[in-house]
């Protein structure tokens, strides 16, 4: 009944009822501590162009997370997210941004406050998602990625057909730089940590972490309890689900308005990294079918479900890109491969790590790191998870219901 | 909510499980006559059983009730409630619970998970409240898990709350299925052939929780098997299918003499044991 053929669909680590039954898993903490303490250090020491690079996984990983909980754990295959990308961007910039009169174009502002102005964007790019409902409730597996690819071709038109929002596909617009109760995220202003001053780059840095963190424990909590059930429940058994109460349309819809949720986040992040909101002026752009594909490679890399997985596959997908542009010279790859741009030579890099997930290890990145923890525990957890791969998928498929 | 509180074992009497009266329903497959005016009625505190041979409409006369499938004609009442078409995520709420032929539980995720998701339409809370794991959700999510242990060590599960269902034997796979369908404290209980793929000793392990947990319960249970000898050994009452007829209905030692039975499922020998 899995619609999710690509790959076995991972059972997460939110999934899972720690703390339910078990105590406070103290390694896991310290654990988590140490990685959020090196990420609130890194700024401190990183070179622009790493730091900026840094910036982009995280709204990679943002993304993602949306794309693993609608993909993974509901089951609903997904090409739409570059579209809700584009959306939240643009909410943002409309919200936040002050009405200018550009030559000919009269570009729309409603000068709200910031933070309000995310907040809005997320909640608009939910109801977009949420418009989509009605054909994620008739549609499955390819079909429906096939149909929410339309929307991203939507997109496509309405971002060069909309400059008064868009500030058009030729120069866009610049979005109003992100602050909090009066406190920029620009150079403005003097602060510093262990003497280090921070910039602008150094507070978006630190503005993404706390996004990220949020979006992470808000998924990994949900997922854990009652939506994430009924999720699961639907994605591997819809008769199942609806006899146990869960309303399956609803759901679906939900889990397409979380999922376009975290994608307008994680646009709003985008147009606050660049600095510009810029419609594509060909397919093959920022809010492109690529980059759809590339929040599906994140997943498929991370481990269709899990949410630490997403944020991995976010390191390897968006950052080999932003590594590979980095040291494009110094690789020697301007030269050597003329024509290939970094861009698409990291299409190659995580073409090949999907590829190699499908093949070695369909559970990703995730379960890698699962069965490394279980090795490193000496626990059985690992022959455990084995035999639950193979073990009873050979049952004869559910014909009750449909 | 006495459902919550009666726990299996603590031997509470309810006076709150009602009739379920299948009324003259037809159910067809473009020119297949899955169901033809089929009736009758599961007595409260009832194990109702309802045999026939293979594609004799079982399943569909289940989905049916489950609202899965709407009939063609007829209808199905619980009590004074006649139960909604099509939607069939209002069942449990409405006190039915079922549990499925092939099992239909999430193979990645734990037994004690995949018995949880019975707690749905008793628990409360969307995506913000339970990301944001706010206090009250937590406690709710606290005290279901316990009751949901309790139905698991009801159906000796206790030892595997934290294994994935996909690392169980088949046996066990198909009590978490009924662990699952009692977990929504139903008042009428389906289970969709409990026994399929079971050997000796578990069916009659299967048998006896039915017993025990009608006992426990009292509520009423509607049993689709294939199994003569568990059907004839803990029925209070059967119901015949044939090519989507009822064929006979009635206490299990008429039944089983019933000439139209035997016809039926002629060819089985004298275990009465009926072709799988
Ligand atoms: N969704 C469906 N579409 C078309 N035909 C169906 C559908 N579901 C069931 N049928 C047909 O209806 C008839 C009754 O099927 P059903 O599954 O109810 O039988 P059953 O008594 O449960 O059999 P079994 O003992 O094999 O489980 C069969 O002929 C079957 O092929
Ligand atoms: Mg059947």
């Amino acid at each position: 009944m899995s619609e999710t053929a690509l790959a076995t669909p991972e059972f997460s680590a939110a999934g899972r009822p720690a703390g339910r039954l078990r105590r406070r898993n103290w390694p896991a903490i310290i654990a988590w501590a140490v990685v959020l303490l090196i990420l609130v250090l890194l700024p401190l020491y990183l070179p622009p162009g790493l730091l900026s690079a840094g910036q982009y996984v995280m709204v990679g990983a943002v993304g993602a997370i949306g794309l693993t909980l609608v993909f993974g754990q509901a089951g609903q295959l997904s090409l739409a997210h570059a579209f809700f990308l584009l959306v939240g961007g643009t909410a943002y910039s409309v919200l936040a941004g002050e009405t200018t009169q550009a030559g000919a174009e009269r570009i729309v502002g409603f000068g709200w406050p910031p933070l309000l102005a995310l907040i809005g964007a997320v909640v608009i790019t939910a109801l977009f998602g949420l418009a989509f409902a009605p054909v994620a409730g008739r549609l499955k597996g390819i079909y429906l990625g096939i149909a929410s690819l339309a929307l991203v071709y939507i997109g496509f038109y309405l971002g060069r057909a909309l400059p008064a929002l868009t500030g058009g596909a030729s120069s866009g617009r610049n979005p109003e730089p992100f602050s909090l109760f009066g406190f920029p995220f620009t150079n403005e202003g003097d602060i510093a940590l262990f003497g280090v001053p921070l910039r602008q780059p150094e507070r978006l840095w630190y503005l993404f972490l706390v996004v990220l963190v949020i979006g992470y424990l808000l998924a990994a909590g949900a997922m854990r309890g009652r939506v994430g059930r009924a999720w699961r429940a639907v994605r591997d058994h819809e008769a199942a689900a609806a006899a146990m109460g869960v309303n399956v349309l609803r759901a679906k819809a939900v889990a397409f308005a979380v999922s376009a949720a975290y994608a307008g986040l994680a646009g709003v992040l985008l147009v606050l990294w660049y600095g510009l909101l810029k419609p594509d002026e060909s397919e093959f752009g920022n809010y492109g079918l690529n980059t759809s594909i590339a929040f599906l490679a994140m997943v498929l890399i991370g481990g269709l479900g899990s949410i630490p997985g997403a944020v991995a596959g976010a390191l390897i997908v968006w950052g080999s890109q932003q590594i590979l542009t980095l040291f494009a010279a110094d690789l020697g790859l301007g030269t050597a491969l003329s024509g290939f741009s970094p861009t698409v030579i990291s299409l190659y890099v995580y073409g090949l790590a999907v590829i190699a997930v499908v093949l070695f290890e369909p559970g990703g990145l995730a379960a890698i790191g699962r069965n490394t923890v279980a090795a490193l525990r000496g626990r059985r957890r690992s022959d455990m998870d084995s035999s639950g791969a193979s073990g009873r998928r050979s049952a004869p498929p559910g014909k009750d219901g449909k | 909510m006495t459902a919550t509180t009666a726990g299996p074992g603590t031997g509470t009497t309810r006076t709150d499980v009602p009739e379920l009266r299948i009324d003259a329903v037809s159910l067809r497959f473009g020119g297949i006559q899955a169901l033809d005016e089929v009736s009758f009625t599961v007595r409260p505190g009832t194990v109702h059983a309802l045999i026939g041979p293979n594609g004799a409409g079982k399943s569909s006369c289940f989905n049916v009730i489950s609202g899965l499938y709407r009939p063609t004609e007829g209808r199905v009442v619980l009590g004074e409630t006649v139960l909604p078409e099509l939607r069939p995520h209002r069942l449990a709420a409405l006190g039915i619970g079922r549990s499925f032929q092939n099992i239909a539980l999430s193979m990645h995720s734990t037994v004690l998970d995949n018995v949880m998701l019975g707690r749905h339409a008793l628990t409360h809370g969307g995506f913000l409240s339970g990301g944001f794991r706010l206090p009250w959700t937590v406690r709710e999510e606290r005290r279901h898990a316990a009751r949901a242990a309790e139905i698991c060590a009801f159906l000796g599960l206790s030892h595997v709350v934290e294994t994935p269902v996909g690392a169980l034997p088949y046996g066990l796979a198909k009590r978490v299925d009924v662990a699952r369908a009692l977990a929504v404290e139903p008042r009428i209980l389906l289970l969709d052939e409990p026994a399929a793929g079971l050997n000796a000793v578990e069916t009659a392990d299967m048998a006896a929780t039915i017993v025990d947990l009608r006992a426990a319960l009292d509520i009423s249970v509607l049993l689709v098997e294939h199994d003569m000898g568990l059907v004839m050994g803990i029925a209070d009452r059967v119901s015949v299918l044939d090519f989507g007829r009822l064929i006979a209905d009635g206490p299990p030692a008429a039944v089983r003499r019933d000439p139209e039975v035997v016809k039926a499922y002629l060819g089985t020998g004298e275990n009465g044991e009926c072709p799988r």
